[in-house]
């Protein structure tokens, strides 16, 4: 029990920059997701045709293989070659690959919309801006709630790759204390973090949808 | 008055010609029965007047304000303002497309205030004055899929008229509903005419199209193949497609 006292402290510190990954790849994904969805969705064809090719590309490929490219593969790259830190580079893979799943999400809620909603606003009067904030997207946001959670729970875990950056998340930390001490307490103690995290996040969307579910 | 001024109304969806030349008037405080086959371009019709579709010819005037105007060289020109023509146009779907994320009042004032940018106490007081005339005031804080049929279309009812529309368009209002829940609906419908609204009404119920329309017209394979006051077109129907539609509806 010692053992695991001595060693919170460190786990919540690695806890830490997990959870700043989280946040801000949540913060920044969804609202491109939904971007990138309208342009899914738009009347013109050629945009509709290069957002589905970046959303086959960046979900048919590991987020692992688009973290080290972005790491270490970008500084190569002529004229755009940048060499970013590893956080930032953190940050760009998990937004341009969780963008990439919240597009699909959004899109499958936006066409899941009956035409007669839009119909609806039309006749009212409703410009494409007012029927879209209104009326479209408030029904969406309760269709996606159930896989948007999903997703929201798979980030979790995966920001645990950043374990290969070599930068100090939750896991690394818990791998150099097993080294350290030759203990494998700090595994259980990990899984209990993840379990925690998983836990609120389940919480927070059931009472979303709780409160969705009011006009059904 | 004319309120609604069709000339020649053409529509295709690809090849398909759903309307190949339709002409009518309506005048005010007019009742208009639309009747006539499944697939015979009466929703597609109503669907073109208020610009839900748009056409490939012909013109249509609404008010006196040209809408939709077609020059001789068959090029089809809508207004610049033809959005807000079209919604001086009240609507009233099969489906009733109520927005399920809102109440009823919600419903009824999401239009006025946000489109019409009218103040929204005022719009409260005469939301509440139609849901009492509809018979649903206590509703008024309910979401539409916790009523019946016949409710949600008593509101889909208001929600169109609390735009103080000129004219009220609609499309199989009671084509959903279980047979126990049409009558509150034509109901509503009949006060609705007895207070002189202008009213284009595509239907099946017959008795509605007999007793309260004005004028009856008839259409099928894309055109007005008759038309007339009531007591011409059910009693003494001279077109022969409309003879056979009646014997078969009247079964
Ligand atoms: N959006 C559309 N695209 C293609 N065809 C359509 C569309 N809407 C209607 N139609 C076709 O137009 C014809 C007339 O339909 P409609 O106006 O709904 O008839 P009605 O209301 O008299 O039953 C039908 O053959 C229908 O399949
Ligand atoms: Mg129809």
């Amino acid at each position: 029990m010692d053992y695991i006292i001595s060693i919170i402290p460190q786990m919540l510190m690695g806890t830490v920059d997990t959870l700043r990954l989280f946040f801000i790849t949540i913060v920044l994904a969804i609202p491109l997701g939904i971007l990138l969805a309208f342009c899914r969705v738009s009347s013109f064809a050629a945009l509709r045709k290069i957002v589905a090719a970046y959303v086959y590309v960046l979900r048919g490929t590991p987020l692992m293989l688009q973290l080290l490219f972005v790491y270490f593969g970008l500084p190569f790259i002529p004229v755009i070659g940048i060499r970013l830190d590893d956080f930032p580079a953190a940050v760009l893979a998990f937004v341009l690959n969780y963008g990439a799943y919240f597009c699909e999400i959004f899109r499958a809620g936006i066409q899941a919309i009956p035409r007669g909603q839009y119909e609806a606003a039309k006749t009212l009067g409703m410009n494409y801006v007012q029927t879209m904030r209104r009326i479209i997207l408030p029904q969406v946001f309760k269709i996606i709630l159930p896989p948007v959670s999903n997703e929201t729970i798979t980030l979790v875990k995966d920001t645990s790759l950043i374990y290969v950056l070599a930068m100090n998340d939750l896991l690394r930390t818990t791998r150099n204390l097993v080294q350290r001490d030759f203990n494998i307490m700090p595994f259980v103690v990990a899984a209990v973090f993840y379990l925690v995290m998983s836990m609120i996040l389940t919480y927070g969307f059931n009472k979303l949808e709780k409160h969705f579910a009011r006009w059904d | 008055m004319r309120k609604i001024e069709a000339k020649n109304i053409c529509k295709k969806f690809d090849d398909l010609e759903v309307l190949k030349s339709i002409d009518m008037t309506v005048d005010e405080g007019e009742v208009v029965a639309i009747i006539g086959p499944s697939g015979g371009g009466k929703s597609t019709f109503l669907r073109c007047l208020n610009k839900l579709e748009t056409i490939n010819g012909g013109t249509i005037i609404i008010d006196g304000e040209t809408l939709v105007d077609t020059d001789d060289k068959g090029n089809v020109r809508y207004a610049e303002n033809a959005s807000q023509i079209a919604c001086r146009m009240g609507m009233v779907f099969q489906q009733f497309n109520l927005f399920p994320h809102m109440t009823v009042l919600e419903n009824l004032m999401e239009a006025p205030v946000h489109v019409q940018k009218r103040n929204p106490a005022e719009v409260q007081v005469e939301a509440e004055a139609l849901l009492q005339k509809v018979g649903l005031l206590d509703k008024r804080d309910q979401y539409p899929l916790r009523l019946s049929g016949g409710q949600q279309q008593r509101v889909a009812i208001a929600r169109a008229l609390c735009m103080k529309p000129d004219i009220m368009l609609f499309d199989e209002p009671t084509s959903s509903l279980d047979p126990e829940l049409t009558g509150e609906v034509l109901k509503t419908m009949r006060n609705l005419a007895e207070d002189h609204m202008t009213m284009v009404v595509v239907t099946h119920e017959m008795g509605f199209a007999r007793e309260v329309a004005t004028k009856v017209l008839f259409m099928a394979d894309g055109y007005i193949q008759e038309q007339g006051v009531p007591e011409e077109i059910f009693e003494r129907p001279q077109n022969e497609r409309l003879q056979t539609f009646l014997k078969s509806i009247l079964k």
